[in-house]
């Protein structure tokens, strides 16, 4: 049966008039607006609670964010530092996410760009971040592979050196070293007079954070990268050497606590912190530790200062220390639907209003508040924490960078304990590190 | 030919005969057995074919799509071959085996002389074995955390506190660093140091025995305790000696326990895991420990999975000898 066509234009009229009503709310001689209620979302983030803010202050931040945005919730998984990386390998294994924001640490983004875990936030970034010269160039090239943004700049961790200024002072010294023959001068003194049996802590246990400790060493040298521009591991010369050579006679002449080789950073700056040993070199984080009566014996004896040298190098910075930035990072298995809340969610976090709110946690990204007043006031060694962000090597920026840590980490162990002669670790490590790259 | 057509006609097809074994009288045997068997195919069976899988192939997670997975391409025995290649593999072998090989030792030596102390008659006996059994029922983690504190390089360690306060050292011992022992004698210190043998690997096996040895020593208890008291009356009034009675009564009786224990523990000994990682890292490679952190921070779970492999292999190897040693003594 065929309806004749205008009561077929009858129908549709009627029909699209009605909806018309219905749309604007005319269904009961009331016209009321829209309301739009939106969908109830929870957003799942992976950080740390080994560095970094802690996990108090990112509760706070998720609450805000909660305040500001009543349908979305933040969920936090809190993991120690060695199993975040193999936490997002296995997310990203998975058809979907298990985290919608994870913690990038720097060594990881060349290798999350490659294999294509984590997206390039570069939309992002140029839609929404009015300022982005606000944050150092050096910081942002911490996370810009090819072109591509892959995290956004969240903490600017990086090391200082600490000393403690009333052993020094029992030990005849008002400073602390600039170059390092008086840094060796200084410990050797200090061991000599019996003031401390070791008087200097690092972290060198075989993880990451003797690569850091080694590549900074390296830059105290001269230059900090192990590797040439065309991508050639040169640890067997030049200053990469002499840091091995360098942590070698430490540990052999007794001036380093022997037990570094088993220490991790919170260890080494306990040891600082209670006043067993005179130098620290080690993360932010120690700044507000030593200073706190309720975790130091220290308070007020603690100096932050720049890293000593040798003369004639470094001579822009006159430091050298090793970046440990730390950036936020959407997976790129997230569900579509959520990745403007991840981004969101990385944007409040990230801001200056927010990090400003949590100056006594962290140095901030932001230039405007790491220069700011408040800033200043809270932390009198701000100068020198700027001196020492200027002066930041990087680690190897390679997809594989986990592999060449690891045999970094075993031959430069060797080399430290005298397992291997320092100039066979060092060949050794080399010749590893060139059969990964033939 | 005609002989294997009678026989194929005169056998009832395979549904025929599985219907037949479901329907009878072994229908409950099938079905309370059918939990375990599902069980074991989830968590076990499959599991380890798709590790199998793994190994043989160049394995890789990849997101594309938006979305996750683990994908892999086989590349045949390539993976093996490339770990035989690699002399940290041979390193982290021979670390392996001499962890396994000492813990045993000791496990044999000390696990059945307590058992032996324990199966006497004393004052307090079932006290003293509540409280030697303790060690087994802490957490391996908890374990782990407690002899960091025990063997802590510092002179605050509880090991180096004690051994200072004695004078039998001069300044504390970093133990869980893995340097050479015995460097006073280079020609020893050189063979240990081939053999597998340095001092985070020695402390280690010490905290692993800590807590291992209680259970080593109870289960031979129990075996000991259903020897025959006649047998050693009678060995006794023939004039047999204490060694004597030991080597051809207890020893011989109290062997299938003994093997069960020693299959059990050279499992365990093998992929040893917690205890290593809490307190090394990854600075103590034992294959297990490799095994993970080439599949798991790397993502190579190609080798990864090999290493896995190559662990299981060696504890079936090893356990083939000991079965083999069970059924001749049950027989």
């Amino acid at each position: 049966m065929r309806l004749p066509v205008s009561k077929v234009w009858v129908g549709l009229s009627s029909a699209g008039l009605l909806s018309a009503l219905l749309a604007t709310g005319f269904t009961s001689g009331v016209h009321r607006q829209p309301v739009v209620k939106p969908k109830p979302v929870t957003l799942s983030v992976l950080y740390m609670n080994q560095a970094g803010y802690t996990t108090s202050v990112l509760t706070q931040m998720g609450k805000t964010f909660h305040h500001l945005h009543p349908n979305v919730t933040v969920k936090f998984t809190f993991l120690p530092y060695p199993q975040m990386h193999s936490a997002i390998l296995t997310s990203s294994a998975a058809p979907t996410a298990q985290y919608d924001v994870v913690l990038s640490d720097l060594i990881w983004t060349a290798e999350f760009a490659d294999k294509g875990y984590t997206i390039p936030l570069n939309a992002y970034i140029h839609r929404y971040i009015k300022n982005p010269g606000g944050i150092p160039q050096s910081i942002w090239n911490g996370f810009l592979i090819h072109g591509k943004i892959m995290a956004m700049p969240f903490l600017a961790n990086f090391q200082n050196f600490y000393y403690n200024k009333k052993l020094l002072k029992e030990a005849g010294f008002r400073s602390g070293p600039r170059t390092m023959a008086q840094w060796l001068h200084q410990m050797e003194v200090l061991k000599a007079k019996h003031i401390l049996r070791y008087p200097y802590e690092d972290s060198w246990k075989q993880a990451e954070g003797l690569v850091c400790d080694y590549v900074r060493t390296a830059g105290e040298f001269g230059n900090g990268n192990l590797f040439t521009p065309q991508g050639k591991p040169i640890m067997n010369r030049g200053p990469a050497l002499k840091a091995l050579q360098w942590m070698h006679m430490l540990y052999a002449k007794g001036l380093i606590n022997p037990n570094s080789l088993t220490a991790d950073e919170p260890t080494a700056a306990d040891a600082f912190a209670a006043g067993q040993v005179a130098f620290n070199t080690n993360w932010t984080f120690v700044t507000g530790i030593m200073n706190t009566p309720s975790e130091s014996k220290i308070v007020g004896q603690g100096v932050v200062a720049p890293f000593p040298v040798v003369p004639g190098t470094n001579t822009r910075t006159h430091s050298a220390t090793i970046s440990g930035y730390q950036g936020l990072a959407i997976p790129a298995n997230v569900p579509k639907a959520l990745k403007p809340w991840a981004w969101k969610w990385i944007q409040f976090a990230t801001s200056a209003t927010v990090q400003a709110r949590h100056l006594r946690s962290q140095w901030p990204v932001w230039t405007s508040v790491a220069s700011s007043a408040a800033e200043a006031k809270l932390n009198p060694s701000y100068k020198v924490y700027e001196q020492n962000l200027n002066a930041a090597y990087n680690r190897p920026k390679v997809a594989n960078y986990l592999t060449v840590s690891a045999i970094i980490q075993q031959y430069v162990h060797e080399a430290i304990a005298g397992t291997l002669p320092v100039k066979q670790a060092a060949n050794e490590m080399v010749h590893q590190i060139e059969a990964l790259h033939p | 030919m005609a002989v294997e057509r009678v026989a194929s006609l005169g056998r009832p097809k395979l549904g025929h005969r599985i219907f037949r074994a479901l329907s009878g009288e072994y229908f409950w045997f099938y079905l309370l057995l059918l939990p375990s068997v599902v069980i074991l195919l989830g968590v076990v069976i499959i599991p380890m074919l798709y590790a199998l899988k793994m190994s043989l192939g160049n394995t890789s997670v990849v997101v594309i799509g938006g979305h996750g997975s683990v994908q892999s391409t086989f590349v045949g025995l390539a993976n093996y071959v490339a770990l035989m290649q690699n002399p940290a593999f041979w390193q982290a072998l021979r670390e392996t085996l001499y962890f396994w090989v000492v813990s045993i030792g000791l496990e044999l030596t000390v696990g059945i002389g307590m058992a032996l102390v324990l199966n006497q008659k004393f004052w307090g006996q079932k006290v003293v074995r509540v409280l030697v059994f303790i060690p087994w029922a802490v957490p391996t983690v908890v374990n782990a955390m407690l002899w960091g504190m025990i063997l802590n390089g510092n002179d605050y360690g509880v090991l180096n506190d004690l051994l200072l306060r004695l004078h039998w050292i001069r300044t504390p011992v970093v133990w869980l660093t893995p340097t050479p022992v015995f460097q006073g004698v280079p020609w020893l210190s050189h063979s240990l140091g081939a053999l597998g043998s340095n001092l985070a690997m020695n402390a280690i096996i010490v905290g692993d025995e800590w807590k291992t040895l209680p259970i080593v020593a109870i289960l031979v208890l129990a075996g000991l305790q259903m020897v025959p008291a006649e047998y050693y009356e009678a060995a006794r009034v023939e004039g047999a000696s204490w060694v004597s009675q030991f080597f051809r009564i207890t020893l011989p009786l109290v062997g299938p326990i003994l093997t069960v224990v020693l299959i059990l523990r050279t499992m365990q000994l093998l992929r040893a895991f917690t205890l290593v990682y809490t307190l090394e890292g990854y600075g103590l490679p034992l294959l297990s420990i490799s095994a993970y952190q080439q599949a798991f921070s790397f993502g190579a779970f190609g080798p990864g999975s090999a290493t896995a492999f190559i662990i299981g292999m060696i504890a079936l190897v090893i356990a083939y000898f000991y079965i083999k040693r069970l059924y001749r003594e049950v027989l």
